[in-house]
């Protein structure tokens, strides 16, 4: 049976772990025992989904269009042809 | 962003002194650096500031470029310093307002020397209380970017929007794979803490 203090301990390794590596391939023993211990803690899984999400929402807004306008002074700028 | 071909001849071209190279480049590039500029100010006016002194910079600086590195690589690096100091001269600006004017420091002085909110992105829904709530999205997405550090920020876009490898995100701010982890993380955590009613919701 874990102490409140271990499960905390290895919460807190795991969020900061899950936070660098979050797209990133998770085969090293201990990406591993991250893993287990996520799909053990929901809260941690909670908390991983939220990050996934909030990242998602941000690769929601599209790329936006230079303006004809910022095109127009670049190359006046630069004294290049349009 | 799309590959020139035999770009590194075209660089070459250019470093030479053919406008016409020089303007293919810039054609190729522009939109990237512009799109890359706004995902971080969040400011129309702010990002065309930052395309034309980048290409300016990138002219100026053309036959420094040694093909060491990826063309897009050494753009990155100048348009992110750009953004820096972008950040540092309206730093200086609001300190010489704060001594002028006292009563116009503060909080929300900073937060309107930043941007505007993304009045020019549309998202993907269109009736009109889907707009309502996108434009409350996009205003809580605008608020919560631009309080973070501009360090913390160009990392977030580079690798969470602009998807590009821890490695490839280190040589462009030019410090190590374990900094751009580290204000990566930091920039998740408080990107997350900022927009939980929502996440929850």
């Amino acid at each position: 049976m874990k102490t409140k203090h271990e499960r905390a301990v290895r919460c807190k390794e795991a969020t900061k772990h899950v936070c660098e590596h979050l797209d990133e391939e998770m085969d090293s023993p201990r990406c591993r025992q991250i893993r287990k211990h996520l799909q053990e803690c929901p809260d941690c899984t909670a908390y991983l989904d939220g990050l996934k999400k909030a990242i998602k929402l941000y690769r929601t807004i599209p790329n936006p269009h230079v303006p004809h306008s910022a095109h127009k002074k670049l190359f006046a700028v630069l004294k290049l042809d349009q | 962003m799309q590959n020139v071909e035999n770009e590194p001849e075209l660089v070459r071209r250019a470093q030479n002194g053919d406008k016409q190279a020089f303007s293919l480049l810039v054609k190729q590039y522009e939109s990237t650096v512009y799109g890359f500029a706004f995902k971080v100010c969040r400011n129309e006016e702010k990002a065309a500031e930052t395309l034309q002194d980048t290409f300016v910079n990138v002219y100026r600086k053309l036959d420094q470029f040694n093909g060491k590195a990826k063309f897009s690589t050494w753009l990155f690096q100048i348009v992110t310093n750009n953004c820096l100091m972008k950040r540092r001269r309206s730093k200086l600006d609001e300190a010489s307002v704060s001594i002028d004017s006292p009563e116009n420091g503060g909080e929300d002085s900073e937060r309107e020397g930043e941007g505007a909110p993304l009045h020019a992105l549309v998202l993907l829904k269109h009736t009109p209380q889907d707009e309502m709530v996108n434009k409350e999205l996009r205003e809580l997405l605008d608020d919560a970017i631009l309080k973070l550090p501009m360090e913390q920020r160009i990392v977030f876009v580079l690798r969470d929007i602009e998807g590009r490898s821890a490695e490839e995100a280190a040589k462009i701010l030019k410090i190590s794979v374990a900094a751009v982890k580290s204000r990566l993380r930091r920039a998740r955590v408080f990107l997350r803490a900022q927009l939980q009613e929502y996440i929850e919701t």
